[in-house]
Formats: C-alpha cells, sequence, structure tokens
C-alpha cells in the first residue's frame, strides 16, 4: 500500500511514490545555524516527523525538537508493570519518536549461525555467525562474557574467513525493508538505514585484545579488515536502494571511545578506520541520505574527524564520558547535529527538579543551532519509573517547543 | 645503568624482542632482579602517565602490558630464587549479573605492571566469591568493576557484603563506565578509579606504596 501524501509535503517538499521518496525542499543553505531564516512559507505548528528531521538536519525553523530514545530491557518490564503497553514501541509511541529504523545490517562471515555450546539455567554459551564464542544471559539484556573467537591472526583471515565473508549473500531482506519502509512512509516518518561499522565489527570478529594490538602491529590487515566489512555494508544498502527505497538517511554504530577518550588514538582511527567511515557518509550523500553516528564514550578527540568524514550527526553524546552539548553546540553545532546527552544518571534520580534542570540546559544548548535532537545520553536504566518517564515528556514538550 | 633505561623504554614501547634481550643483558651484567623488576615497573608507569594525559591509547597500553608479561615469564623465577614476591595482593572481578570483561582485565593488566600479585575471579562474580578469594589470598586490594547502570546496585550489595566480612582491612576499590567518586561514596568504597592508569594510583595510595 502507498503512503497517502500528505497536504503538507505540499509546501514543505514533494513525494515520488514510484521511487518511495521524499524529495526535501531547497531550502536557503546560507543560512546561518544560530539564526535560522524563515522560510517563505509560513512554519504550521505541527510538522511530520520526516519534515522535523529534515528541517532539522537544515538548521531550519522547525516545531520542537526532534525525539528518540533506547531503552535497556529491563527498563522496558518494569513499566510493563507499571502502566505501559506495547512494550518499546509503546514507550517510543509515547515519546512521539520522529526516526524509524528500516532495518539492521552486520555483515557477518557465517550468516544466521547460532550454535548452542552449552547451556544452565540462567546462561547460553553460543558460538554465532561471526564465529565468537560468548556467554549470553537467558531472559535479560547485559554485555556477554567473551570466551573465544575464530578470527585470532592475519593468518585465520587470510587464510579462510575472508574469502568466506566475501562470498556471503545479501545481509537483508529487501522485501522486509520495502514494507517497513511503506509503514513509515504512511505515518510520514524520518525513516533510516542502520548497522554497524567496520571497527565495531572487527571487534566482534577477532576480540578487543587481538583487534586493539594489531591495530597497533599489524595495520594493513584491520585496513583490510575494514574495507571489506564497508564493501559488504555498501553493497547490501545499495541493494535497498536499487529496489526503489529511499530512505532518509543512515544511522551508523560504531563504538569506539570508553570513558576518557577514544580507544585508540585519533591519528590512527585517521589511518586505519577512518575512510571507511567517509565512505559511508559519501555513500549516504550520494544517495540523498544523513549520516548519523552512534558510539558511546569520550570522542571529543575526534570531532573534527567526523566532520571531515562528512558525518552530519553524532549521538547518544555520553555525558558521563564527559560530553557536553553546552560546550559542543556553540563550536560544532553548525557543522555537526548533536542527538542526545541528556545524563540518565540525572533521570535515575527520579527527582523532576534535577531532570527538568537538565533536560532544560541541555535543550537551551543544543535548540540554540537548529541541529539539536532529544535522546538519552545512553539507554534508560530500571532505575527510572514510567511515571518519571512521562513526566520527562511533558518536560519536552514544555521546553523543546520552537514555537 | 643504560641496560635499564633501555629496559624501561622498551617496555613503554611494547618491544617484546627488546625486552627479552635487555633482560638478558643485564643478567649477564648481574644487575640484581630487584632493579631489572624496578626498570620495569617504571616503563609500565610511563605508560599509564601517557595513557591518563591521552598521549597514548589502549593499543600501545596492551602492547606495553603484553612485553611485561614477557618479560615477568623470564624473570619471575629469578624473583623467586631472591625470595622477591609482590609486597600487595588484589582481587579483581565484575560484579555479580554483569559478563563485561574489557575494563576489568585491563585494570588486572596494569595492576600486574604495578608489581601487585592480581588474582582475576572473572566475570559475573557474586558477592560471597569476593569474600572467600580475599580471604584465601589474604588481599590487601579488592577491585569491582561494572560497566552497566542496571549491575550497579549489585556493586553496592558486594561492597556491603565485603564490609560485613572480616578482611583485615582490605581495601575496596571500584570502577567502570557508570561509576564516579560519587556512587562510590554513596556505597562506601575506599576508592574509585576513572581509568586503568588511575587505578594503579589508586591502590598504590590505599596500601601506602604510593
Amino acid at each position: 500500500m502507498r503512503p497517502m501524501r500528505p497536504a503538507l509535503w505540499i509546501k514543505f517538499g514533494n513525494w515520488s511514490a514510484q521511487h518511495r521518496r521524499f524529495d526535501p525542499p531547497k531550502f536557503d543553505r546560507s543560512t546561518t545555524p544560530h539564526r535560522p531564516t524563515e522560510s517563505a512559507v509560513a512554519l504550521p505548528k505541527t510538522l511530520t516527523s520526516q519534515e522535523r528531521v529534515h528541517r532539522m538536519f537544515e538548521r531550519q525553523d522547525h516545531d520542537r525538537v526532534p525525539r528518540h530514545d533506547t531503552f535497556w530491557w529491563e527498563t522496558i518490564e518494569r513499566w510493563r508493570g507499571e502502566g505501559l503497553e506495547d512494550g518499546q514501541n509503546g514507550a517510543l509511541a509515547e515519546l512521539e519518536s520522529d526516526f524509524h529504523c528500516l532495518c539492521w545490517n552486520w555483515p557477518a562471515p557465517w550468516p544466521g549461525r547460532e550454535e548452542l555450546i552449552e547451556e544452565d539455567e540462567r546462561t547460553r554459551i553460543i558460538i554465532d555467525q561471526f564465529g565468537q564464542k560468548a556467554r549470553y544471559w537467558k531472559g535479560r539484556s547485559g554485555t556477554p562474557e567473551h570466551l573465544g573467537w575464530a578470527c585470532q591472526s592475519s593468518d585465520d583471515w587470510h587464510g579462510s574467513i575472508r574469502r568466506q565473508f566475501l562470498e556471503t549473500p545479501l545481509h537483508v531482506q529487501i522485501d522486509e525493508v520495502a514494507k517497513a519502509f511503506d509503514r513509515a512512509r504512511a505515518q510520514n516518518q524520518w525513516t533510516y538505514l542502520s548497522g554497524a561499522e567496520s571497527f565495531e565489527m572487527t571487534r566482534k570478529l577477532m576480540g578487543d585484545e587481538v583487534t586493539l594490538i594489531a591495530m597497533a602491529t599489524e595495520p594493513e590487515w584491520i585496513i583490510d579488515v575494514s574495507k571489506v566489512h564497508t564493501d559488504l555494508l555498501i553493497r547490501d544498502y545499495q541493494a535497498i536502494l536499487d529496489a526503489g527505497i529511499q530512505p532518509d538517511g543512515l544511522f551508523i554504530y560504531g563504538d569506539m571511545a570508553f570513558n576518557h577518550a577514544t580507544m585508540c588514538s585519533p591519528a590512527m582511527y585517521r589511518q586505519l578506520i577512518w575512510p571507511d567511515h567517509k565512505r559511508l557518509a559519501d555513500f549516504a550523500h550520494e544517495n540523498g541520505m544523513k549520516m548519523i553516528y552512534h558510539t558511546d564514550g569520550n570522542i571529543n578527540g575526534v570531532l573534527d574527524l567526523y566532520i571531515e568524514a562528512g558525518f552530519d550527526c553524532v549521538q547518544p553524546l555520553e555525558a558521563k564520558a564527559g560530553m557536553d552539548v553546552r560546550a559542543l553546540a556553540p563550536k560544532l553545532g553548525d557543522r555537526l547535529a548533536l542527538f542526545g546527552n541528556v545524563d540518565v544518571m540525572v533521570m535515575a534520580t527520579n527527582d523532576l527538579s534535577h531532570i527538568e534542570a537538565e533536560l532544560v540546559a541541555k535543550l537551551k544548548a543544543g535548540m540554540a543551532t537548529r541541529g539539536y535532537a532529544y535522546h538519552s545520553d545512553h539507554s534508560i536504566p530500571p532505575s527510572v519509573s514510567w511515571q518519571t518517564y512521562r513526566s520527562l515528556i511533558r518536560l519536552l514538550d514544555q521546553h523543546g517547543n520552537y514555537h | 645503568m643504560k641496560t635499564l633505561e633501555q629496559l624501561t623504554e622498551a617496555v613503554g614501547r611494547g618491544d617484546r624482542e627488546a625486552v627479552s634481550s635487555l633482560i638478558e643483558s643485564a643478567m649477564m651484567q648481574e644487575i640484581g632482579p630487584k632493579a631489572i623488576l624496578d626498570a620495569l615497573v617504571a616503563g609500565m608507569d610511563d605508560i599509564g602517565r601517557r595513557f591518563k594525559a591521552n598521549e597514548v591509547f589502549v593499543p600501545e597500553v596492551l602492547i606495553a602490558a603484553r612485553a611485561m608479561k614477557t618479560a615477568m615469564a623470564k624473570l619471575e623465577p629469578i624473583l623467586s630464587e631472591a625470595g622477591i614476591r609482590p609486597a600487595f595482593t588484589a582481587v579483581i572481578g565484575t560484579v555479580e549479573g554483569d559478563l563485561h570483561d574489557i575494563g576489568k582485565n585491563l585494570v588486572a593488566m596494569m595492576w600486574r605492571g604495578a608489581n601487585f600479585d592480581v588474582i582475576d575471579l572473572g566475570t559475573n562474580v557474586s558477592a560471597q566469591r569476593f569474600v572467600v578469594a580475599a580471604r584465601e589470598h589474604k588481599a590487601s586490594i579488592i577491585g569491582l568493576s561494572a560497566l552497566l547502570t542496571t549491575t550497579m546496585p549489585a556493586m553496592r550489595q558486594t561492597v556491603q557484603t565485603l564490609r560485613e566480612a572480616d578482611l583485615n582491612g582490605a581495601k575496596i576499590v571500584i570502577g567502570g563506565a557508570p561509576i564516579t567518586q560519587s556512587f562510590a561514596d554513596q556505597i562506601g568504597a575506599d576508592g574509585f578509579a576513572p581509568d586503568a592508569a588511575s587505578a594503579v594510583d589508586k591502590v598504590r595510595q590505599l596500601v601506602g606504596a604510593a
């Protein structure tokens, strides 16, 4: 079923049903981010999600701050007992999330593999599609315990895994993406293709220690792994576009930092991984998409490289790792949209006066650039009550409004 | 003395081959094992200082720790023969309910690099296992790690259990992505370290070896 053509889009852009795409209007690109020029058409009271996020990326006036969030599994379980209906989807609907994921893509050498090795009452040990042996919790979230990897040397990689990887079929189901796209378009949502970038994938394939040591001692190997993964990622996304689906963005995940810095130096990142990050950003732009990059941790040292690569937005800006939209927005807000940074540790106090102060401070700084979207600085923990979260949404209504 | 300075530098740049040959060279010059050990620890201290200052990053720390491990495999029999043992023992693990290990492993490496005897209990460690291990190994330091906001309550519970046990004044140090000094104060830990290098400084301070 084709999405309806909403009247508002006559003002803000053109819908092409054949190509499942929204062509954004041609705004005045000379607009300075801190003093946005009003568009020729009066801003309606309420925009669609797609219009809202497009305008956020263009630093144009919009009705309210775009929103999205992430929740721990335990949080959703708690909230079910406190009145939340329809799980995570219900929480995102209450938030009025503006970002809609069409697919998750993480190319792997052994697609679909989930070999059960051992099981007890609380955990399962599995060898997965990356050849990683890990212990997982049953029925709860949490980082798995890593027990071993199939790829432990460049000999392993070049011996068979590289070839195996390159011969894998598409890692996305085009028909499912098309259905998700049509559903999202029917609701005028801003849509994105998601997936993991090469640093995240390399850690998954080889483990942290081998990956990080090889970055220093065998850089050519890491460059090759990164390139092969990125080739496959782009191949899969291209297949989606070739099917006539036109998402609005690429939302790429790759945790490359921890509490006080990036895992590797900016120079090492620039040499080994950055070229493939730039390829992803270039691919996005060549196909009319924006590029959002997700990483936890302190990324202050590489933000210039992100901008140079062409990233349009970074998320979630982890407050407890030292990221602060109040410092970043005045410096970078014209070149990099900022998405997140509302501290979950403050939310976890369930003290609304503290939460309001945190939210207002972050919104004020971000909204001054018109290039800001709400997200927590990581994932909402189960110490936050459903009542508190609903109150936060009301505070967002109150303080995150441009009218 | 030049050999020892070279040894310190070789550990700092993670050069295992150079470390190995310099230890042999030092022994041929009849430099004592304690002096060799001190030179190695100085190399790890230097990498820790540079890590805190963002002059080096995790890959450089890992290759330095790997070089230190190579060195200790060579040196330990001689240290043992000379009756030289680490002055302090640390027990470390990730708290119950949390399976993460990256940060905990880095801290364990850095503590070993500072010549602490480290007993790594792994991940998902119950409070009682910490108590038993601390007693068995007469630990001076107990290190608790948690990556997730969801496992911070388990850290609080573990500290409480350790406090209730009689552990001869063993000091409790905590760390992990969501952990702060304020949380350490709230739950009654003796110390908090924001990163692996700071964890060395913190335990030295707590045991009076700074």
